[in-house]
């Protein structure tokens, strides 16, 4: 039956997402079992057996599934609440602390009760070793296995469960990790083990021990995982293919992911962005930005025919110099508390009622939390008239008006000297702001003109603020998927195998050694091509990347920029500088083309991709424009272009059809997302059940 | 606040912080000399067209003061010449600047013809002329041995460059990437500039003009309440600086006296030691900043950096002082006499405030190393940023953190990457490791103090050494121990150790020698008798204190 599912778990809700051709698109949530995330997975597929016009066993339904695509939080979850491996550290003798310096930093300089981040591995099991290889890689003193062997002793009397090992310059030269990696796998051959060249044979030594770090910290966690989920897959009767989401927006299987855990631990919200695409193309975009406004965070990521990547992240202030998608994050959510701030300024967050209290309005709505007693977006929104108090989550949960209105009224329009309304339009405006501002970093920051992309916005809420931080940003276009809820687990469906290889390599791009430069990307591409095969992808859908990080010489930071494959084919390095001053000029403003500095290479890297399946969206066909069938009444919605209440029509969503325009302002409500159409906007619904809203006047 | 919408007050807060940190991302990503991309030693502002400071993104805290004089003075300066297209440069010290290497930019920002705002960047360049290459010269006793002077002067005028003066002033000037660096900081100017536009195109002079007055009003309310919990008085406190490069056992002192009346707090400096004649002198915008960035440690650190934060603080340093040096004197070593006024305003404060103090800090030591990679045949500087970082005091419930550097940069400052350390210079790295015993016993123990060591590679180098802390190690409070010394040693090939001065300039160290240094801990807070016994024990099982310190200095025997 060619099935392929995409699951996606997240703190409260395990997602379900699938397309069978001809068939609309099926949709389905199960609450999360954090203390083993497996078992709503199972329990949701269970469920899914049931749903739809031809009803099958459980097991019958399982079996006939090809492919799930699978996205976890394990590894983020584990760094987080500090539950990973008791780990080791064999390193360089003289530098065992640079895990624990992080380089010396102090995130907040002013706050003197700000402490450093605990270590992952304790200093007494991070060990220096004699060895030293000079910046060539070249040895300058042999490695001191007697020192290897005592610390493994040292290891196995701690009972270590993790063991990693990181050299300097070994990104020049292997050689020392290799020897100290086989004598722990043969000393300690049940201990999770990460040999930082395998994992990233880059320079820069913090940057690379803390990934190994990280990789050792989170691995025996993900591996216990993955066992538990096989298992239970393969006892409900799946035999097909298992793909895991790693963070920079790409699948892999089970077995890679065991091995480089830490390629997982970003992966939370990797698939949006590549969702957010597909919807975008539907339009003729080839590319846009994409939001997801959750309970507790907002977060935005920019496409340009494919997402946009970072080649280094942070989690839990600990660098992690892996490609991810280039994601932002910020704590801007429907939880998000209102204050007032010493000096009297309204702010937003980033603190947050979460789940557990809640917002106050959620006083007798039957949830896990019993409702807070700070005024929060979500009780905003409700007074505004955002939220149908008889309509949340399909009239599932009740929401309280007089719990929300009374944490405004002491909180905020007390303090403030303003009506309760006002208030709430206030802590509207403030977080569409922070919003806007979160839009802003991905953006403008990365050198991208907002005015140009399409909004796809995801999420219960987010498509309430869209108009507005629309309106900040003078963006004309938004799309709200009708998988708006679940992008993630429909962004699963559509990611594609991907592996990426680093190489470093420092030379000047007048006089480079092309030979060694082709050895070395001839090296990765075939790495590359025997992991697909592996996973049986066939060499016509296998493509590679090449991408070159070069700075201006003595410059600190790299541009990493695509190389067209024909110019490197060519060896045509006027084309390969001209691309690399366009990309400075993009993120910097400005080149030194003109000076005609010097350029430096540092790295070299390939993305090896293989493409999988993805299902075809299902198309209805196009009624009238009249939307009238769907119109379920009216009531008074804050308009903050007026800034004021107005009696508006509300659309039931779930009746509206292919072709149904609707002239702003408007609410349409669908039982997991509430969407405004501001007095700006005008919305049409697409033959996919999406909505796009055009700015009055500028559709084309 | 009549004219004023407190919704909208927060949407312009918002945004001016969002355009200030823009602007550092455009100049931390875009230059290339380390200071800047690295250290980060810069700092980005968006003034008003008064010259009030509206915000700033400050990156080392040492420059929190330092923009907001000068673009007061340039208004006075150009009077009704200035144009929409000017960028002006300045870093002259005798007219607000802070140090004469840290060289501004300013771009005035019109809005329908009339000037509303100024967005600024002031950075500190990797050469600004003088005697030695990097600013730092020990031997100097006039500012024109350590800097081209740059009074206010237009390199673009009504959006045309001025070719002429560009080139005078960089035909001064050793280093090309200084004049790229430059162009980086007009770059984020420009960029800030847009989004200044962008906010007044939106809401119109009126209204931007209404809140930012509102806002000065509501941070000026923040300050005032934060200094109405110290209790009312008179308090004095002093701060050491030993050796002014030129007479060996030389001492001199700041002292402080900070009068705290309800909202407002005035720190008086009159009473420190007059002005040296080497190059151990402050200039007021950079002591100013050093007094600003020690007090803000000690209230509430959310509190914006604009105008309204600064009008409860006043701060006075007569001319001719220690901390404000008259003209033409040297004073580049100036902004490394902010941990000594840090130690002044700390003991002042330290009775009265004592959950609010830290302990003394790690003073700083610093090495700049030059010479030629013998295998790339291309000249290196290196600023010895790993070595220098030492301890922080502790505090009341909180201990010092580790290696997180002096206190003027408070963890602002980062180390060399050691492989890129390795491929910048030509020395090997022997050692970067937290020290044993390096930090001020307390019940809150100081941040841990490091020890580097690595071998030089090239032939002839030239080793500029600067700081403090090799006479008065940073000091405990309330029964907490002080910390240990900062040392710099060089051993060269042939066996011969020399023991630099900590301001002094060595020339000549041949290939192979042995550079050592200790960077020490922080001061401690409280009795160590008192601290857990369960912390001793971690602590020395993570080798950061010997069983015998656990002993002798926190009374607990650890085999027992």
């Amino acid at each position: 039956m060619n099935l392929k599912i995409g699951i996606d778990v997240g703190g409260t809700f395990t997602d379900f997402f699938y397309v069978r051709k001809g068939q609309a698109p099926v949709i389905h949530k199960v609450l999360s079992t954090p203390e083993d995330p497996s078992l709503a997975v199972v329990r949701g597929l269970e469920e899914l057996a049931k749903i739809g016009d031809s009803p099958l066993s459980a097991s019958e339904f399982i079996a006939s599934i090809e492919t799930i695509v699978h996205g976890t939080t394990v590894t983020t979850n584990t760094t987080l609440t500090r539950t990973g491996a008791k780990s080791g550290l064999i390193t360089t003798q003289g530098v065992r602390d640079a895990l624990e310096m992080r380089r010396g930093i102090r995130e907040e300089q002013y706050n003197n009760r700000y402490t450093n981040v605990e270590p992952l591995v304790p200093r007494y099991l991070r060990i220096g070793v004699e060895g030293r290889l000079d910046r060539n890689g070249q040895e300058i003193t042999p490695l001191n296995l007697d020192e290897v062997r005592q610390a493994i002793e040292l290891f196995k009397e701690e009972s270590v469960e993790a063991v990693s090992i990181c050299f300097m310059n070994a990104f020049a030269n292997p050689e020392h990790e290799q020897q100290a990696a086989e004598l722990v796998r043969k000393e300690l051959p049940n201990a999770y083990l990460s040999v930082s060249t395998d994992l990233l044979p880059s320079i820069r030594f913090y940057e690379r021990v803390s990934t190994t770090a990280l990789n050792s910290y989170v691995g025996p966690k993900l591996d216990w995982y993955l066992n538990q989920l096989k298992d239970r897959l393969q006892k409900a009767g799946f035999s097909g293919l298992l793909l895991i989401m790693q963070s920079n927006g790409g699948v892999m299987t089970p077995e890679l992911a065991r091995k480089s855990a830490a390629q997982t631990l970003l992966s939370g919200p990797s698939s949006g962005p590549g969702a957010g695409l597909v919807y975008a193309k539907i339009h003729g975009q080839s590319k846009c930005i994409v939001v997801d406004m959750g309970g507790t965070s907002f977060e935005a990521a920019l496409v340009v025919d494919s997402p946009i990547v970072a080649n280094s992240g942070k989690i839990d202030r600990h660098h992690l110099a892996l490609p991810m998608l280039d994601i932002h994050t910020i704590g801007a959510g429907g939880g998000s508390i209102g204050w007032i701030d010493k000096g009297g300024l309204l702010r937003m967050g980033p603190q947050s009622a979460g789940a557990d209290p809640g917002p106050a309005c959620y006083q007798k709505a039957g949830t896990s939390g019993a409702g807070g007693r700070l005024p929060t977006t979500t009780d905003a929104n409700l007074i505004l008239g955002f939220l149908n108090p008889d309509f949340f989550a399909g009239g599932q949960i009740r929401l309280d008006m007089d719990a929300a209105r009374k944490a405004v009224e002491e909180h905020i329009a007390k303090p403030l000297g303003m009506d309760i309304e006002r208030a709430a339009a206030g802590m509207y405006r403030i977080a569409c702001t922070n919003m806007a501002q979160g839009v802003r970093e991905i953006s403008i920051k990365r050198g991208f003109d907002p005015r140009e992309f399409p909004l796809v916005v995801a999420g219960g809420a987010g498509p309430i603020h869209s108009c507005l931080i629309c309106d900040e940003l003078e963006i004309p276009f938004q799309i709200i998927p009708r998988e708006s809820s679940i992008l993630c687990a429909v962004g699963m469906l559509m990611s594609d195998i991907k592996h990426d290889f680093i190489r470093t390599f420092v030379a000047r791009l007048e006089n480079l050694d092309w030979e060694k430069l082709e050895s070395l990307v001839a090296e990765m591409e075939d790495n590359g091509r025997r992991l697909l095969s592996d996973e049986g992808i066939p060499e016509e859908q296998q493509e590679n990347v090449i991408k070159f990080d070069c700075r201006y010489l003595k410059q600190y930071h790299e541009v990493s920029f695509p190389v067209p494959r024909e110019a490197f084919r060519m060896r045509d390095l006027e084309q390969i500088i001209k691309a690399f001053h366009a990309e400075h000029n993009r993120l910097y403003g400005y080149t030194l083309e003109a000076e005609g500095a010097a350029i430096e290479i540092i790295n070299v890297r390939v993305q090896a991709i293989g493409q999988t399946e993805k299902p075809q969206p299902h198309e209805e066909t196009t009624g009238t424009a009249d939307p009238s069938e769907a119109l379920k009444g009216k009531r008074q919605i804050y308009v903050f272009e007026n800034e004021n209440f107005e009696e508006i029509p509300v659309f039931d969503g779930h009746r509206l059809r292919s072709g149904h325009r609707i002239s702003g302002p408007a609410m349409i409500e669908q039982i997991t997302t509430a969407i405004f159409v501001s007095k700006a906007f005008d919305c049409l619904c697409d033959p996919y059940g999406s909505l796009a809203l055009f700015r009055k006047g500028s559709e084309d | 606040m009549s004219q004023t919408d407190p919704i909208l007050l927060s949407v312009y807060a918002n945004t001016f912080k969002s355009i200030t940190d823009e602007m550092s991302i455009v100049v931390e990503k875009s230059t290339r000399s380390p200071i800047l991309c690295e250290a980060k030693d810069f700092v980005t502002g968006l003034y008003d067209a008064q010259g009030n400071m509206l915000e700033q993104t400050e990156n080392l805290p040492i420059l929190a003061f330092s923009l907001a004089p000068v673009c007061r003075y340039l208004l006075e300066y150009f009077g009704d010449e200035i144009y929409e297209g000017d960028v002006i440069f300045h870093n002259d010290v005798f007219s607000y600047g802070n140090q004469n290497n840290d060289v501004a930019v300013f771009r005035p920002v019109f809005f329908e013809g009339e000037l509303v705002a100024w967005t600024a960047v002031k950075g500190h360049q990797a050469d600004i002329g003088g005697n030695v290459q990097g600013g730092y010269n020990p031997n100097a006793t006039e500012v024109w041995q350590e800097a081209l002077r740059i009074p206010p002067v237009k390199v673009y005028e009504k959006g045309k460059l001025r070719q002429d003066v560009w080139d005078f002033i960089f035909a001064n000037i050793r280093l090309e990437i200084v004049q790229h660096d430059m162009k980086a900081q007009m770059g984020a100017c420009k960029v800030g500039e847009r989004r200044v536009l962008e906010l007044l195109k939106k809401y119109g002079t009126e209204s931007y003009e209404n809140h930012k007055s509102a806002l000065f009003e509501a941070t000026q309310k923040m300050m005032e309440a934060e200094i109405a919990q110290i209790p009312n008085g008179v308090y004095c406190g002093e701060g050491m600086v030993y050796f002014d490069g030129h007479h060996e056992g030389s001492e001199f002192t700041i002292r402080v006296k900070i009068t705290v009346e309800d909202k407002k707090v005035v720190f008086d400096y009159s009473e420190t030691d007059a002005q040296t004649n080497g190059f151990v002198n402050g200039t007021y915008t950079s002591s100013a900043s050093a007094t600003l960035l020690t007090f803000l440690q000690m209230v509430n650190p959310d509190i914006p950096h604009n105008e309204g934060m600064i009008r409860p603080i006043t701060i006075n340093i007569p001319e001719g002082n220690l901390l404000n040096a008259s003209y033409p004197k040297a004073t580049t070593f100036g902004n490394h006499l902010c941990p000594p006024n840090a130690d002044a305003i700390i003991r002042a404060l330290s009775a009265v405030i004592p959950e609010r103090v830290t302990a003394g800090w790690n003073n700083l030591l610093c090495s700049l190393t030059t010479g030629t990679d013998p295998e790339k045949n291309d000249r290196y500087v290196d600023i010895g940023f790993m070595g220098l970082k030492g301890g922080s005091g502790a505090m009341h419930g909180t201990d010092g953190y580790d290696h997180i550097g002096m206190i003027d940069a408070s963890g602002g400052l980062l180390d060399q990457d050691y492989e890129m350390f390795e491929q910048q210079t030509p020395h090997l790295l022997l050692k970067h490791e937290y020290i044993t015993d390096s930090a001020g016993a307390g019940e809150w123990r100081g941040g841990l103090g490091v020890e580097t060591d690595f071998r030089i590679g090239s032939e002839d180098t030239q080793v500029v050494i600067f700081g403090d802390g090799d006479f008065e190690p940073a000091f405990g409070l309330f029964e907490g121990q002080d910390s240990i010394l900062n040392t710099i040693e060089l051993t060269y090939p042939d066996g011969e150790k020399v023991v630099p001065k900590n301001k002094d300039l060595i020339l000549g160290v041949p290939k192979g020698t042995h550079y050592h240094q200790i960077a020490g801990g922080g001061g401690g807070y409280g009795n160590p008798k008192k601290r857990a016994r369960e912390k001793i024990k971690a602590e020395v099982r993570n080798g950061v204190i010997s069983p015998e310190a656990a002993k002798t200095d926190y009374g607990v025997d650890i085999n027992k």
